[in-house]
């Protein structure tokens, strides 16, 4: 490319990426602010396993460890998983369905920013007076008596966040439909695209439940309605209904792309074909269609009676048997391959063991009379962690160090990779294997401490340690990106060297409109079935020509910012007002609330407007920039 | 700024399109016509002040052809290359369905399947 020959000011290329549409750019910007919130919601992880080391602690105040456990769940869920998963989908969708960007690039943009600034609204409550304290699921009976403006922040920054990864559902759906390359049917899409759509299916069906439940706490602790208010006639056990119709397909959607990312790693490092491609689909699709049938195992406690408790306990249970079928799948790929034991290879490996296990504690809980034994136990907190940790961190751990050349063009030290890959799975079953016994042993989760002479001491210290082992594992990493990205040593087109799926045939690093020529797709494994056929050339499905490309835009960093604006209108509105709920009727009215509110909607409304009525038709990208730059790429591989 | 390229339409194909978006018009004319007439029996039934149990779920009924008249006239559910959508919606019906009669039953009436 010519440009990357040319230095550019810092400025210039700041700008860049905050007017960007490029699906590329945006996944480093999803990488680098999921990133930043991965570590920060580390540090609470830390904060939480120092204040629990010892007993009777008092490193954290009682109600400091409930805003710190609360922002925990909330930014690892929210904030680090999800927009992590969404770089890794930008970065390889488009590319292994042969497009030259997704459906609706501006949405795109638009929906990353709403992502970053949902993120820096909700963590700015900690200078605000006081981060939210109802846990990640912040029960309405909670969180309405929750004092202060913590809820209201958790209210607000979810919205706006949830607003983005909605939009982006929407433009990932659209493009894996509607965009593939000619040759490129549904079954032969690879497994991370595959899982891509289910997941984004999931998100279009399980946003929706969470804005309405999140708009009816807004509006309950901000505007004066009563919802879950049970005094005036309102029903909180809605909004548990409401989160977890939600909150279980969330979960889904975090672990099906893990399980898509493993299911490229597992069949390009083993050098096979996927065992049973077909039956890896229906499963994904099984999986994702069950996963809203089965919310209320969350709220087997709650009283919902022994045929409701009987059906959902059944419904659970059903999911093990396609993930079931997953697992062997990934055995068979394994089985007999020619196995490299590279850093990406040795996660999934690390990855079956571990999910398995959380698996398997998973359906002791769908059991519902045992579930009251493990109820608001640390033995959950011990199966979701084996689950996300286990399953969705290992995967994005892996897809780092396993998509790193595809997005930046240079190679992760394997070394490293390696140091951080043994202590941060050693560090993990360290701080979560034990967990289990504390929960059996009747150690409850969410409460800041214990006392003395209870017989938690010794594990608490073991899983202490672990964390601090996982943290370790984390700042090497970090070194590692540190010391590649300071030595910037390029690699070339497929640098694994057995790239299967079609991102790999692309040269690195990837010309900004993806493919000279649209590729022609003549079977599952695009790229290997031309290595073996074709000497590694993909064939092309159209003559070089010009080509129409999105134009970049800054409407949506504005149009997100109008947003940021009018979430801290709406959040001071009821302060100190007559009819405001108690928690925060008490709180200095602040009559700059509603301006504030106002203006930041107009800011939002005029970006909408200016979007609608000033045409922007994109640019052409001439044939003779396209050949220059695939001269220079034949140069360059001689 | 690049212009969108446009490919000049042939005579025939000009005939076709204008033909298709006839026939369209003639069909939103028709559907259009009937969600009225549909509307004003609704309406209608109301006003007379007949029995409620009789009216509901007449008019519910009706509701539900308007919709359904709704997506494929109006909508384009009826032409090529809607099956996905058609595939998507149906799903979310689903769902929304399970949703809101669980809620109903286990939320409000408690647990009347014992």
């Amino acid at each position: 490319m010519a440009s990357a020959t040319t230095k550019r000011s810092v400025g210039s290329v700041i700008w860049d990426y905050m007017t960007t549409v490029d699906h590329k750019k945006i996944a480093i910007l999803y990488l680098i602010a999921g990133g930043f919130f991965f570590a920060l919601g580390g540090i609470e992880a830390m904060l939480i396993r120092i204040q629990l080391a010892v007993p009777n602690s008092d490193f954290l105040s009682a109600g400091l460890f409930n805003e710190v456990i609360t922002m925990h769940g909330t930014t690892m869920i929210f904030l680090a998983a999800m927009p992590l998963l969404f770089a890794f989908m930008n970065a390889t969708v488009p590319l292994q369905i042969g497009a030259r960007d997704v459906a609706f690039p501006f949405l795109n943009s638009l929906g990353v920013w709403l992502f970053i600034f949902g993120g820096i609204f909700l963590n700015l409550s900690w200078f605000m007076g006081g981060a939210p304290d109802a846990g990640w699921t912040s029960y309405a009976s909670l969180s309405i008596n929750s004092p202060g403006h913590g809820i209201d922040f958790y209210a607000v920054g979810l919205q706006i966040a949830g607003a983005g990864t909605l939009i982006s559902g929407i433009n990932f759906v659209t493009t894996i439909i509607s965009m593939r390359a000619p040759g490129m049917t549904y079954m032969r899409m690879p497994l991370m695209t595959w899982t891509t759509l289910v997941a984004s299916v999931l998100i279009v069906f399980a946003f929706p439940p969470l804005t309405v439940g999140i708009f009816l706490l807004t509006f309950d602790r901000m505007f004066g309605s009563s919802f879950f208010l049970v005094e005036t006639g309102g029903n909180t056990i809605i909004w548990e209904h409401l989160f977890w119709i939600f909150g279980h397909p969330e979960v889904y959607i975090l672990i099906l792309p893990a399980f898509g990312i493993f299911s490229e790693i597992f069949a390009t490092f083993a050098r096979k074909r996927l065992f049973g491609y077909s039956a890896m689909v229906f499963a994904t699709v099984l999986i994702g269609f069950f996963g809203f049938m089965v919310w209320a195992h969350h709220m087997f406690t709650v009283g919902l009676g022994p045929t409701a408790n009987a059906i959902f306990a059944v419904a659970t249970m059903a999911i093990a048997v396609p993930t079931g079928i997953k697992i062997f799948n990934w055995i068979f790929t394994i089985w007999g391959g020619s196995i490299e034991f590279t850093t990406p290879m040795l996660y999934a490996l690390a990855f079956i063991p571990s999910f398995v296990m959380g698996g398997v504690t998973g359906i002791m809980q769908a059991a519902a009379p045992a579930d009251y034994q493990y109820h608001d136990s640390y033995f959950i907190v011990a199966h979701f962690h084996y689950v996300i940790v286990g399953g969705v961190v290992f995967a994005l751990l892996a897809g780092l160090h396993y998509y790193w050349p595809l997005m930046f063009s240079t190679m992760l030290s394997e070394k490293l990779g390696k140091i951080t890959f043994v202590l941060f799975v050693a560090g993990f079953h360290v701080t979560f294997l034990i967990q289990h016994f504390l929960g059996l042993w009747g150690m409850p989760r969410r409460v800041f401490t214990y006392l003395d002479g209870q017989g938690y001491n010794t594990a608490n210290l073991i899983s202490t340690v672990g964390a601090i082992m996982m943290a370790v594992a984390v700042i090497i990493l970090l070194i590692n990106i540190i010391i590649t990205v300071a030595k910037n040593e390029k690699v070339g087109r497929d640098p694994w060297g057995d790239g299967r799926t079609l991102e790999w045939s692309l040269p690195l690093p990837v010309p900004h409109y993806n493919f000279a020529q649209t590729p022609l797709i003549r079977g599952l494994d695009a790229y290997w079935i031309e290595k073996k056929e074709n000497g590694g050339k993909m064939m092309p499905a159209e003559s070089l020509e010009d080509f129409h490309m999105p134009n970049g835009s800054i409407i949506p960093f504005i149009l997100s910012f109008g947003l940021f604006v009018a979430g801290f209108g709406a959040l001071h509105f009821a302060s100190g007002k007559d009819w405001a709920i108690d928690a925060v009727a008490d709180l200095p009215n602040h009559p700059w609330a509603l301006p504030v509110l106002i203006a930041g909607l107009a800011i939002v409304f005029i970006s909408m407007g200016v979007r609608s009525w000033k045409d922007d038709l994109g640019h052409y990208v001439k044939k003779e920039e396209v050949l220059k730059d695939l001269e220079e790429q034949e140069r360059g591989a001689k | 700024m690049a212009e969108i390229k446009q490919e000049a339409i042939s005579q025939k194909k000009l005939e076709y399109i204008r033909r298709e978006r006839t026939k369209e018009m003639r069909q939103q004319m028709v559907s259009f016509a009937l969600m009225i007439f549909l509307t004003f029996v609704a309406f209608g039934l109301v006003a007379m002040d007949l029995d409620a149990s009789f009216v509901i779920p007449i008019v519910i009924g009706m509701a539900f052809l308007q919709v359904i008249l709704q997506f494929y006239y109006f909508m384009h559910m009826k032409d090529k290359g809607h099956e996905y959508i058609k595939l998507m919606m149906l799903t979310g019906m689903f769902f929304a369905i399970a949703f809101v009669t669980t809620f109903i039953y286990i939320v409000w009436i408690g647990a009347p399947i014992e």
